[in-house]
C-alpha cells in the first residue's frame, strides 16, 4: 500500500473574500520529491504555510505521515519558507545552537558538520553581514540539521550561484535516495525543478490544475518536428494530400517553416515526399516542450478556459 | 522554560540594544550627580533622598521610554528580522514563545532595577551623599523593583500593540507620548486612575497621601495586566505567521 507524507483535502485559505488556495487535493508519496510550479500568487506559499500550521486553513483537511499533525509531527519537518530567518547579530554556528537547543537535540559537532556541509563552515560573520547566498545555504542548514523526514522548501535556491544549485540539488537527491526524505520543492527555476522532481504539481489561481509524473510529463510535452521549407503554403497542400490535417497534424508557423506534430517517424518519408514535389527542404529539426513551455502552455490553457 | 530563557539570552549576545538600555537605567543616577556637581543642591543630602529622587526620575520619567524600547525589541524583533517563522516550524509551541519573551522581559526588568540602583549609589558616593547604609539601598531597591514589577504589568496591551505594529518608531513615539502623560498626570488628582503612573504611587507610598481609596488603583494595574495579556495571547496565538 502507498505510504503517504503529505495529504490533503479540499484544503482552502481564504483571506477575507479572496480565496488564495481552493480546494487543494494533494497527496506526496514517502520517499519522492513533488516540485510545485505555479506563477507568483498562486498558492504556492500559503499551501506551504498550512502545511507548517504558519497559518491557519479556511477549511478543508491536512494529514500528515497519515495522521493529523500535533507539535510531534512538526518535529519531523524541516522547512524554509521564502527568505530564511535568523538572527542578524549571531553568527550561523549561534544561529544553529538556538534552533538545536529548541529541537532539544544540540550537539556542537553536527552543527559544524552541517556548516560544513553547505560550505559555511570556519565562518565568524554575523547573519546580518552574509551575501543572499550565504544566508540561503544556513536556512538549508537549520532546514536538514535534524534530518527531518519531510523537507518543505519554497524557492530554497534563491540567490544561489550555479554552484551552489548544484550542490543543493545533489544535497536534496541524496537525502530523498539515501534517507527516503520526502520533499515538497517550489522554485520559479523551472529546469530546477525538471532535473530534481518525480512529480510536479501546476498551481494557478489557488488551485492545483495538474499533478503529474516524470514520465507522464514526457508525454505530455508537447513533441514537433520543424520542417524548413521554401515553400509552406504548397507544403501544407501536399501533407493534406497524404492525410494530415491543418491544425491537428501540422501548423504553418513562421514564413518558412511548418510543425509537424503527427507521423513523426515517417519524417523521412515527408522529406522525399516535399523535394518530389519541388519543395526545397533547408532543415529538419526533431524537437519538444521543455518544462517553461508546457507550464506557459497549461497556465494559458487554464486561463482561456476561466475566461 | 528554563531552555526558552536561555535561548532568549542567547539572542542577546552582541545585542547593542541591551547594553543601551542599561545605560538608559544609569542615566537618571548620572544626571543627578551632574546636578550636585553643578550646585544644583544648596546642602549635602542624604544617600536616601538621593536614592528616592533617582527612583522618582526613573519611575516616572524614563523607564516607560526604556521599557517600551525593550518590549518592542524583544517582541518586535521576531517580526522585523522574520525569525518568528524560524522559531515557530523549529516547532515552538506559541503559548510557550509568548510566554518565555515575557520572562524575559521580567528578567530584563530586574537587571534595569539592580542597574539603577547600584548606579546610584555609586554616583550617590561621587555626589558626596551622607548617612549611607544597606537598609537605605535595600529599601531603595525593593522601591524601584515593585514599581518596575507593577509598570510591567500595565505594559501588556502595549505588547499586543507591538505584536499588531511589530515596528520600532511607533512604539518609541507612544513610549514618548506615555511619557509625558505620566509626567503631566502623576502630580495631579488623576494619577491614581493612569495605570502608568500608579506603579511609582504605590512602590514610593504617595498613594497613601490621595484621599480616594487605592483599592482601584490595584484593580487598575490587575485589569490592565489581564485585558493585555489576553489580547496578545489571542493575538499571538491565533494569528497566521508572517512570511
Amino acid at each position: 500500500m502507498t505510504e503517504y507524507v503529505i495529504e490533503t483535502e479540499n484544503l482552502t485559505k481564504k483571506y477575507k473574500d479572496k480565496t488564495v488556495v481552493n480546494n487543494i487535493n494533494m497527496k506526496v508519496e514517502k520517499g519522492k520529491i513533488y516540485g510545485l510550479l505555479g506563477k507568483n500568487g498562486a498558492g504556492k506559499t500559503t499551501t506551504m504555510r498550512m502545511l507548517l500550521n504558519m497559518a491557519a486553513k479556511t477549511s478543508g483537511k491536512i494529514i500528515l505521515f497519515g495522521n493529523i499533525p500535533n507539535n510531534n509531527t512538526y518535529r519531523k519537518i524541516g522547512s524554509i519558507i521564502e527568505t530564511p530567518g535568523f538572527y542578524e547579530n549571531l553568527t550561523a554556528e549561534e544561529n544553529l545552537k538556538i534552533i538545536s537547543k529548541i529541537r532539544g537535540n544540540y550537539s556542537k559537532e553536527k552543527i559544524r558538520e552541517i556548516l560544513s556541509t553547505v560550505s559555511l563552515n570556519d565562518n565568524n560573520k554575523k547573519y546580518g553581514d552574509f551575501s543572499l547566498g550565504m544566508k540561503q545555504r544556513l536556512g538549508i542548514a537549520a532546514a536538514i540539521m535534524h534530518k527531518p523526514e519531510l523537507l518543505i522548501l519554497d524557492e530554497p535556491i534563491n540567490g544561489l550561484d550555479p554552484i551552489g544549485i548544484k550542490k543543493i540539488r545533489h544535497l536534496l537527491k541524496r537525502l530523498s535516495r539515501e534517507n527516503s526524505t520526502t520533499i515538497l520543492i517550489s522554485s520559479h527555476i523551472l529546469s530546477e525543478i525538471e532535473n530534481i522532481a518525480d512529480i510536479i504539481g501546476v498551481m494557478d489561481n489557488g488551485q492545483l490544475i495538474t499533478e503529474l509524473t516524470k514520465e507522464e510529463l514526457n508525454t505530455q510535452l508537447n513533441k514537433r518536428v520543424i520542417f524548413e521549407v521554401s515553400d509552406p503554403k504548397k507544403s501544407g497542400r501536399v501533407l493534406e494530400r497524404i492525410g494530415l490535417q491543418k491544425d491537428s497534424d501540422y501548423k504553418i508557423k513562421e514564413p518558412d517553416t511548418i510543425y509537424l506534430y503527427s507521423n513523426m517517424d515517417l519524417r523521412d518519408r515527408i522529406n522525399e515526399i516535399f523535394v518530389k514535389n519541388d519543395i526545397k527542404v533547408k532543415g529538419i529539426i526533431p524537437c519538444e516542450e521543455n518544462l517553461e513551455e508546457y507550464f506557459t502552455r497549461i497556465i494559458n490553457q487554464e486561463t482561456e478556459l476561466a475566461a | 522554560m528554563y531552555n526558552f530563557i536561555e535561548i532568549e539570552f542567547l539572542k542577546l549576545k552582541r545585542s547593542k540594544i541591551f547594553l543601551l538600555t542599561l545605560l538608559g537605567a544609569i542615566f537618571p543616577s548620572f544626571l543627578l550627580f551632574l546636578s550636585s556637581e553643578f550646585g544644583e543642591f544648596t546642602e549635602t543630602i542624604s544617600m536616601e533622598t538621593f536614592l528616592s529622587q533617582v527612583n522618582m526620575y526613573m519611575s516616572l520619567i524614563f523607564v516607560v521610554l526604556l521599557f517600551t524600547i525593550i518590549m518592542s525589541y524583544l517582541f518586535g524583533r521576531e517580526y522585523n528580522e522574520h525569525t518568528l517563522k524560524t522559531m515557530l516550524t523549529a516547532p515552538t509551541s506559541r503559548k510557550m514563545f509568548l510566554l518565555s519573551k515575557y520572562a524575559m522581559f521580567l528578567i530584563w526588568i530586574l537587571i534595569i532595577s539592580m542597574v539603577t540602583t547600584l548606579s546610584a549609589v555609586v554616583f550617590g558616593f561621587m555626589a558626596g551623599t551622607t548617612a549611607f547604609s544597606i537598609t537605605v539601598v535595600t529599601d531603595s531597591f525593593m522601591q524601584i523593583l515593585l514599581s518596575n514589577m507593577l509598570l510591567f504589568l500595565a505594559f501588556t496591551p502595549l505588547v499586543f500593540v507591538t505584536l499588531k505594529i511589530t515596528n520600532l518608531v511607533p512604539a518609541m513615539i507612544g513610549g514618548a507620548a506615555l511619557t509625558f502623560t505620566n509626567m503631566i498626570i502623576s502630580s495631579s488628582k488623576y494619577g491614581i486612575y493612569f495605570p502608568y503612573s500608579i506603579p511609582y504611587l504605590i512602590a514610593s507610598g504617595e498613594i497613601l497621601e490621595y484621599t480616594t481609596n487605592c483599592t482601584v488603583s490595584y484593580i487598575i494595574i490587575i485589569a490592565t495586566f489581564l485585558i493585555g495579556l489576553t489580547l496578545s495571547y489571542t493575538y499571538f496565538t491565533r494569528n497566521d505567521i508572517p512570511i
